[in-house]
């Protein structure tokens, strides 16, 4: 699938890590990073908001930023990840389309398997889709 | 401190031991719910807690949902509100001192109780430390979400919760 991404000047080393290890799963990858970290992390949303990308990773030194600027994107919900678990339950539960991931708190072999585990998971619906309605009527 | 606190119903025994471990160490909470086990939606929690931070009922807020992500997304999509979504206590103190985060959301079934407090903790005693970069980078965050909803009430949610009580959100 094609995947949009965004990494603050910090997390060039983790990017090229990233990119290397989607393309290796199959994954086309689309790279918006800039100099305006927050306009690039709006760039990804926009990209997975219209269609343009299925999925979106966002890299800075902790994820705080790039997940606060994500979730208030209106009709996207994006999660804050430093685990596989969370990275799995997040597609399964909540339909996350983007996660957030911090550089200085997460190793390069997580980090992979966060990548994995989010691209390969699916959302379930049902009950799930009640709170996706609210979340969407919030922004 | 003024804290407001929120959960859904997969965790509400580890925010009522949260409230427990603020109310020993002197703090006032606000308990936004949910107060039982029974069946609830996180982002009815999430709201509530961040219109109490937003119009300064509160002085921080603390969200925990299963793994987190539902009600602390929640609690962002309401402007104002600067939410990480941390496991460890770095990212929590680093989300104090560079972005000023007046909300913080944990995964009750992702960390520990003891890791919880410890977070938790850190995450109230942790001073802003402004710069230039900080207030640029807050200023932005802020500007965010302006069409949002989030102080319009609990109303806004009725039309969905009308639609599950009929049955329309089947697994």
């Amino acid at each position: 699938m094609k995947v949009a991404l965004s990494a603050d000047k910090a997390s060039e080393g983790r990017k090229q890590l990233i990119v290397n290890h989607m393309e290796e799963l199959g994954h086309e990858v689309v790279d918006y990073s800039g100099d305006d970290v927050v306009a690039a992390i709006v760039r990804v949303t926009d990209a997975v908001r219209d269609g343009e990308a299925a999925r979106g990773i966002l890299l800075d030194s902790f994820g705080s930023l790039s997940y606060m600027v994500a979730a208030k994107q209106s009709g996207i919900v994006c999660a804050q990840v430093s685990d596989e678990h969370s990275a799995k339950m997040t597609r399964d539960h909540n339909n996350s389309t983007i996660i957030a991931m911090g550089t200085e708190v997460i190793g390069d072999t997580l980090a992979r398997e966060i990548v994995s585990a989010f691209l390969g998971a699916e959302y379930s619906g049902g009950r799930h889709q009640i709170r996706v309605d609210m979340l969407n009527k919030l922004a | 401190m003024k804290i407001a606190i929120g959960c859904d119903h997969i965790v509400t025994d580890i925010k009522d031991e949260m409230v427990r471990y603020l109310e020993a160490q002197g703090h006032e909470v606000i308990d936004c719910g949910t107060y039982d086990f029974e069946r609830t939606h996180y982002p009815i929690y999430g709201r509530r807690v961040a219109e109490q931070v937003v119009t300064n009922e509160a002085e921080r807020g603390i969200v925990i949902c299963g793994t987190g992500v539902g009600i602390t997304t929640s609690a962002n999509k309401v402007q104002g509100v600067r939410a990480p979504l941390v496991r460890d206590v770095t990212t929590a103190k680093m989300a104090r001192k560079q972005l000023d985060a007046n909300v913080i959301g944990i995964g009750g079934r992702i960390t520990g109780l003891g890791l919880m407090q410890e977070i938790v903790d850190v995450f109230l005693s942790t001073p802003y430390v402004e710069t230039e970069e900080s207030k640029q980078l807050i200023a932005s965050v802020d500007a965010l979400a302006s069409t949002s909803r989030g102080l319009d009430g609990d109303e806004i949610f009725d039309e969905f919760l009308e639609k599950w009580e009929a049955g329309c959100y089947v697994d």
